[in-house]
């Protein structure tokens, strides 16, 4: 045997020369550590300067789910009163989880709970990794802090209790709502002094971001916390306007364009691009599929989302934003021929022509596939690919506005209130809307609805003026506060179970 | 050919020298003891030379001989016979039957044995054997065969090779496919192995026969032999093998015909076409093989050239390929040393067609005519809805593909018993692939003004292994030892690119340089590059193989071995096995059983996740928008723990035979636990970052049942009946999971996300059907279902089946009670039938054409054809899933009817045999499923976890009728 053991050694030896026993894997393609790429020349064609400085991988997550279909944006939306996807037969039944968002009768299996909770962690890893990997660079540190408060700010906003996890790798037990709360609000207060008081660079954060951030987080503490912060609601509002670097655009929809690149009006914006940054696909998810020759679209939309026919009548014919919002009334391709739908519902009485009427004539079970006016205030621009080239504004002037018309009021317990009527008017003002004289809570809510359509912030908009539990089309009133709430995706329970720190259940779920 | 002999002869005369000069013919008949029938084409050899003859069709024979020598007569199936020939001048044989075929020899791993030693679950398939027709790939050649080997190929896609899956599920995230040897070669590609030149295939199913392999035997392996010159048979023989064959589908999916759709408020435009037939057509298909093999002395060879000109009944689809092969053995140093090269080449032009071709003739408007009065392909903007006819004759979706292996392989004898084998092997794929997406093509293409992609994929696989064997004889007993090294590395490389915009579509997918569309505009270039991580296998083994007396057979060993795809501090495992055999009536005097031996084996072997570089982080790149470049970003959290998946089996087995070995059988009982399953599974990312990962994440359990049995010569007379059969059942348990219960296998679109049809459970089988229990309709159209917890309230709600309140049951299993085989081979005379029937039972499978578009929604009608089934409830207007669409899909169909008859070419010198034959495949199947296929399907788009669900794109099922001719020259 010792003789076979030589033979075996040498012929082992001779052919793969000590490579014998090596398996070190090495990957071919990609890197398995961080790596400082170098500039690359002018590359060709930029549309608009995000920072070289690395930090983008962190900042570019943000894009998940913000203006797609099935995460952040679908239950910020679909939950309201200011969209819905109906169920047009066999399409868009989906085991009834669009009904159920609708209905307020969501459970914890939504996939597109699911999928915000991933990303949102993702997002946070990137940031913790990052944050490491800066140490040195106190700007860099400072608006990757300020881009990670915003992550858990969705998750609380979303879940309540959440884990709060700092370090790549590291785990943190579930936390109440107020103690993220105090935490995102520590964050943010110690980047300020690290972030210029200016404009941010183009889909990035300065103090004056942070502060539009703390003006939002203020006017919710009442229904995160139990205490309000109106006063630091409005100081942090005031940080902004007094800066003097932000206007309300002249032009309404110039602001949400497919060029909407630094718009005087944007405090942060998540830049898409479609060819470098997709997953913005309005076009995709509201157009009935004929609409495709309207725009000529590369492809067919999928008919889901369109607008309540009563949120749609809230807005005057003269109000410019109506126009700027929504896409109704017959339609037609290029060349201008009215375009069809040769599977039309013989019901109809718009025949196969299509025509996107703002009555709906049920949610479900089989909702007309052309009614419903389309969610348009994000442009369309001609050949769009399914990945628009708009960037997605989470802030902006106008909502700073609002927010410290809305903190004022309520300190002063007065929805009349002079400051408070002014803010809003320059708002009505910049859309062709006519002046308030006096205005009530619902009028308030009813503005914010207006103007802010489409923005993903109808949701925490209803909850903190308590209209969460109000009866709309197709949904019953509630007075369950256990809905003001997300559950914890249940995928996620289990993934945390083997885990130190597992997860539980909101309360009012199972 | 005569002239070629002649040389031969000569040759022949010149070495054999002196010995010749006192020859004499002797002449003579070789029959078989069980019929008393001439054996043709039975071997008889002088010992110890490499003359010998073959016996005609009627089993005589006539050889040149001296008084001293001594005759050889064998033949398969039958005890081999020695004659000394003395005076003799007619020699007449009868060679008994050897029904068990305990003498033959098995290839297992790394040698062989006879098959009497073997104390694994080994099942051999010869040549004869396999499944006849127009069967392109070995994977055809076997289905129903082999107790216990599922064949997966749905459909009749001829480039589509068939999958396996042996004994149940294998394992979770790692590969469950057998590994494939073929001439020794591990890994090699069936795809380069046409099935004319296939000798036999051995299947080696149990842990203790597949672990000298290691990890990648975890699921079995199936040993491929290839034919081979042989050594002392004729000088040189040729066959010629071909046939042509017709292929109609069998099966088309039921619809509603023009007249139907319109009486059910579908929009009439016009026309009547029956869009099923506009995309299928009767594929022709011809295949030839020739092949030369012989051998002097000292040399063996064999080569052959196949031709395959494939058609597939969707419209386009088919392959023309060309293969060859050729396999030399030399012999020296007094047959010492032995030198083997084998090399093989495949060239294959395939046209994919499109399949979602078989989804839109389904589902398109019967009143729609095909074109418009202009000459255009009709089309409506409809959401997932295309012509289908213009979707075939728009666009081009073509590939073609080399393949090409080699292996050397050296051997050599130091001293009587001490064999040291080294071998070499390489095999190299490359595939090209094209498509192009016309200007004018709504399905793809039109939005982007004519879409151009090519793609280059190549592979590379490089084996070195190097073993010794040492047989050693000792008192009453022998004993062989076999030790050994084996270094295994594939790499994957490719490019591909995919732009549109272009001026015409005349250049099909070569216009792609003349795009309109610019690199970093528009993001309408796409280009890509890529190759895999490193990945190597790299183990050493050792066997010991025991025989004590007659009948008492012990094997055991070890494989350590280690793979790149592990953490660091795990790759490497260690694997042991052991079994033992014993030959009962050596020891005991059962009267009533003619053989009797009882096997035991017991295994352990590892497996590997499916990917490599699953254990470590990947960074990748990402240009951004800004000026200079953009950012590096972590891509995927690695998992450093990751350690093999390990799978350890038992396995019983007796082989018997009765009334004299007329009946013969084989049962095999096996279970099998496989620890630590590799699964892609969701983590906290939280912690990780990531939503998913490998881990090592849980337990399986398998435990089978397998029977083979088969009487040899059920009738006495002319007319010869051997009907066999095979039985296999198998149950698959979730023994340890990360979580207690979860759900797969989403319906989809449209309407249908967020519907898991399929459970598994901690402590549950595998394969549940899962969701609520129809039970009627509602006066508005909706389905009822059954409150079947009794709670009072009805919660059918599809996203929370798993919920204590949820009323969802399980609706059937995805997979089997039993599979079943049915051979009957009958002759009479020169003709011979043989009817292969085939079912499985107990199974269900979700009829997912039906739960999407068998409810007559009337908002709806327009978008899509209708279903219609005798299942069919013409109120129902709403879909959603249920027991409605669950169907028990049992089914017992005749696979393979093949009417041969043999011409007698006794007194012809230049031919040997003559054979034409008639094959139908698939010539019915008996079953209440409503689908196109009710076979059995094994995951769903690879979860394994997930059986039983029949989704919408599959091809449709084909009958073949195939007429074939063999000449042996």
């Amino acid at each position: 045997m010792k003789l076979t053991v030589k033979l075996l050694s040498l012929a082992c030896l001779v052919f793969t020369i000590g490579a014998c026993t090596d398996l070190e894997e090495q990957l071919n393609d990609s890197f398995n550590e961080d790596f400082t790429p170098a500039n690359t020349q002018g590359a060709t064609n930029v549309t608009r300067s995000t920072p070289n400085d690395g930090l983008e991988a962190a900042f570019a997550r943000l894009r998940n789910g913000a203006a797609g279909h099935n995460n952040y944006f679908s239950m910020q939306e679909v939950t309201t009163d200011e969209a819905v996807i109906t169920q047009k037969g066999g399409d868009w039944f989906d085991g009834g989880i669009w009904l159920d968002a609708h209905r307020h009768e969501w459970n914890s299996t939504h996939p597109a709970l699911n999928g915000m909770w991933g990303d949102a962690y993702g997002a946070i890893g990137e940031a913790n990794r990052l944050i490491a990997d800066n140490a040195g660079n106190a700007a860099a540190v400072a608006q990757l802090r300020v881009m990670r408060a915003y992550v858990y700010w969705r998750l609380m906003d979303s879940f309540g209790r959440v884990k709060v996890v700092t370090v790549l790798g590291q785990d943190a037990p579930q936390q109440d709502r107020v103690d993220t709360f105090n935490f995102i609000e520590a964050e943010l207060l110690a980047a300020i002094p690290d972030l210029a008081d200016a404009r941010a660079e183009y889909g990035r954060v300065s103090a004056l971001s942070a502060q539009a951030f703390l003006a939002r987080l203020y006017l919710n503490a009442d229904h995160y916390t139990g205490t309000p912060r109106w006063q630091d609601a409005i100081d942090a509002a005031d940080a902004v306007i007094n800066s003097g670097v932000y206007s309300l655009s002249p032009d309404f929809s110039a602001i949400f364009a497919p060029d909407n690149i630094d718009n005087v009006e944007q405090i942060w914006t998540i830049p898409y691009d479609e060819s470098t940054a997709g997953g913005m696909n309005f076009a995709q998810m509201t157009l009935h599929y004929p609409s495709q020759l309207t725009y000529s679209l590369q492809d067919q939309p999928w008919n889901g989302y369109s607008s309540l026919e009563a949120f749609y009548n809230s807005f005057d014919n003269a109000d410019g934003r109506k126009a700027a919002s929504f896409i109704a009334g017959p339609q037609n391709d290029i060349n201008g021929n009215p375009i069809l739908d040769l599977a039309f519902d013989p019901a109809d009485a718009d025949g196969a022509a299509i025509n996107y009427t703002p009555a709906i004539n049920e949610l479900a079970p089989s909702g007309s596939r052309q009614a419903g006016v389309r969610m348009g205030k994000y442009g369309f621009k001609l050949r769009q690919r399914p990945d628009m080239d708009n960037d997605y504004v989470i802030f902006r002037y106008a909502e700073v506005l609002m927010n410290k018309a809305e903190a004022t009021a309520r300190l002063n317990n007065n929805w009349s209130d002079g400051v408070s009527l002014a803010l809003v008017n320059q708002v009505r003002d910049r859309a062709g809307a006519s002046q308030f004289t006096t205005m009530t809570e619902q009028d308030f809510l009813a503005e914010r609805g207006r103007e802010f359509f489409q923005e993903s912030l109808r949701r925490s908009d209803l909850i903190r003026f308590g209209a969460w539990g109000n009866a709309w089309w197709e949904k019953s009133a509630h007075s369950d506060v256990n809905l003001d709430i997300f559950p914890i995706p249940n995928d996620q329970i289990l993934a945390a179970a083997d885990t130190q720190n597992p997860l539980t259940q909101n309360p009012g779920y199972n | 050919m005569k002239k070629f002999l002649l040389i031969l002869l000569v040759l022949a005369v010149g070495f054999q020298g002196a010995l010749l000069a006192q020859t004499r013919t002797v002449t003579g008949t070789v029959t078989g003891g069980d019929d008393g029938l001439g054996i043709p084409r039975a071997n008889i050899l002088v010992k110890g030379t490499t003359r010998g003859t073959n016996t005609n069709l009627d089993g005589q024979f006539s050889i040149e001989v001296t008084a001293d020598e001594t005759l050889v007569f064998s033949f398969v199936g039958y005890v081999t016979q020695e004659v000394a020939v003395g005076n003799q001048t007619t020699i007449n044989i009868v060679l008994q039957p050897d029904y068990a075929e305990l003498g033959e020899v098995v290839v297992v791993g790394y040698g062989s044995q006879e098959k009497k030693e073997i104390t694994s679950s080994v099942v051999a398939v010869d040549a004869k054997d396999f499944n006849q027709g127009n069967v392109n790939d070995a994977a055809g050649l076997l289905q129903g065969k082999v107790p216990g080997l599922q064949v997966f190929n749905k459909g009749g896609n001829p480039n589509n090779s068939g999958s396996f899956r042996l004994r149940g599920i294998s394992s979770v995230g790692s590969n469950a496919q057998p590994l494939v040897v073929i001439d020794g070669v591990i890994g090699a590609s069936l795809d380069n192995v046409d099935p004319n030149d296939i000798e036999s295939i051995n299947v080696l199913k149990d842990g203790s026969a597949a672990a000298i392999y290691g990890s990648r035997g975890s699921a079995g392996v199936i040993l491929v032999t290839t034919k081979q010159g042989t050594r002392g048979g004729s000088s040189l023989q040729a066959d010629y093998n071909g046939f042509v064959s017709a292929a109609t589908v069998r099966q088309f999916q039921p619809v509603m015909d023009a007249a139907t759709y319109v009486a059910n408020g579908g929009n009439d435009l016009g026309s009547v076409t029956d869009w099923q037939d506009e995309i299928t057509r009767t594929a022709i298909s011809n295949v030839h093989n020739i092949s030369v093999s012989g051998s002097s002395e000292n040399t063996t060879f064999r080569v052959s050239t196949n031709f395959r000109n494939i058609q597939g009944i969707l419209d386009k689809s088919g392959f023309d390929q060309i293969n060859a092969r050729a396999n030399l053995n030399h012999f020296a140093v007094n047959d010492k040393l032995n030198i083997s090269f084998n090399m093989a080449l495949s060239q294959r032009n395939q046209n994919f067609s499109f399949n979602e071709a078989f989804r839109y003739a389904s589902l398109f408007n019967p009143t729609a005519p095909i074109r418009n009065p202009n000459g255009s392909f009709f089309q409506a903007i409809l959401f997932d809805n295309f012509n289908p006819v213009a979707i075939l004759n728009q666009n081009i979706n073509q590939g073609e593909r080399q393949t090409l292996n080699f292996n050397t392989q050296l051997s050599y004898e130091f001293f009587p018993g001490f064999r040291v084998t080294a071998n070499y092997a390489q095999q190299f794929g490359s595939q090209i692939q094209g498509r192009y997406f016309s200007r004018e093509s709504l399905y793809v293409g039109l939005g982007r003004n004519g879409l151009a992609a090519r793609q280059a994929d190549e592979n590379r696989f490089t084996l070195f292994e190097t073993f010794a064997s040492w047989d050693k004889e000792l008192n009453n007993a022998n004993l062989t030892l076999t030790a050994g090294y084996s270094w295994q590395e594939s790499q994957n490389t490719g490019f591909g690119m995919e732009a549109g915009n272009f001026p015409t579509d005349d250049l099909g997918f070569n216009i792609i340089g003349a795009s309109g569309n610019v690199l970093g505009r528009q993001g309408e270039v796409n280009i890509y590059s890529y190759e895999t991580p490193e990945d190597r296998i790299i183990a050493g083994f050792l066997r010991f193989n025991l025989t004590i007396g007659n009948g008492i057979f012990v094997n055991g060993g070890v494989r350590r071995e280690g793979s790149t795809r592990l953490g660091v501090d795990n790759q490497w495992g260690t694997f042991p096995f052991v079994g033992a055999g014993v030959d009962i009536l050596e020891y005991a005097d059962i009267a009533a059983f003619d053989v009797l031996k009882f096997r035991a084996g017991y295994g352990v072997t590892g497996s590997l996740p499916g990917a490599s570089g699953q254990a470590q982080d990947l960074f990748a790149y990402n240009r951004d928008d800004s000026a200079a470049g953009g950012n590096v970003s972590r891509v995927r959290g690695g998992n450093p723990d990751l350690k093999w998946e390990e799978k350890a089996e038992i396995n019983l087995g007796l082989d018997f035979g009765l009334l004299g070995s007329k009946l013969t059988g084989t049962l095999d009982v096996y279970s099998r636990d496989v620890n630590d399953f590799i699964l892609n599974r969701q983590v906290d990312p939280a912690i990780f970052g990531f939503s998913n990962r490998f881990e090592n994440a849980g337990k399986i359990q398998d435990r089978g049942i397998e029977l083979a049995l088969t009487y040899n010569n059920l009738l006495s007379g002319d007319l010869k009946w051997t009907p066999g059969i095979i039985a296999s059942s198998n149950k698959t348990t979730l023994e340890e999971y990360i979580i207690d219960e979860t759900s797969f296998a989403n319906l989809g679109s449209p309407g249908q996300n967020g519907t898991n049809m399929i459970r598994v459970a901690v402590g549950e089988e595998i394969g549940q059907i899962w969701g609520p229990q129809f039970v009627g309709v509602s006066d508005t159209g909706e389905p009822i279902f059954a409150d079947l917890n009794g709670d009072g309230t009805v919660n059918a709600d599809p996203a929370s089946i798993l919920n204590d309140d949820s009323d969802s049951q399980q609706l059937g299993t995805g997979i089997p009670t039993v599979n079943i085989g049915w051979t009957n081979q009958l002759s009479y005379g020169n003709w011979d039938l043989n009817l292969f029937f085939r079912a499985s039972l107990g199974h269900s499978l979700v009829n997912t054409f039906r739960a999407f578009y068998e409810p007559l929604d009337p908002g709806a009608i327009n978008s899509f054809n209708r279903t219609v089934t005798d299942l069919s409830l013409t109120d129902l207007t709403v879909a959603q899933f249920s027991s409605y669409y669950v169907e028990k899909a049992d089914f017992i169909r005749l696979d393979n009817a093949t009417i041969g008859y043999n011409f007698d070419m006794s007194g012809n010198d230049f031919i040997r045999n003559i054979r034409v034959y008639g094959t139908v495949q698939d010539a019915f199947v008996l079953t209440n499923y409503q689908g196109v296929d009710p076979d059995p399907v094994g995951d769903d788009g690879g979860n394994v976890l997930a059986p039983g669900i029949d989704r919408r794109n599959n091809y449709f099922d084909d009958r073949t009728y195939t007429f074939g001719l063999t000449i042996g020259f």
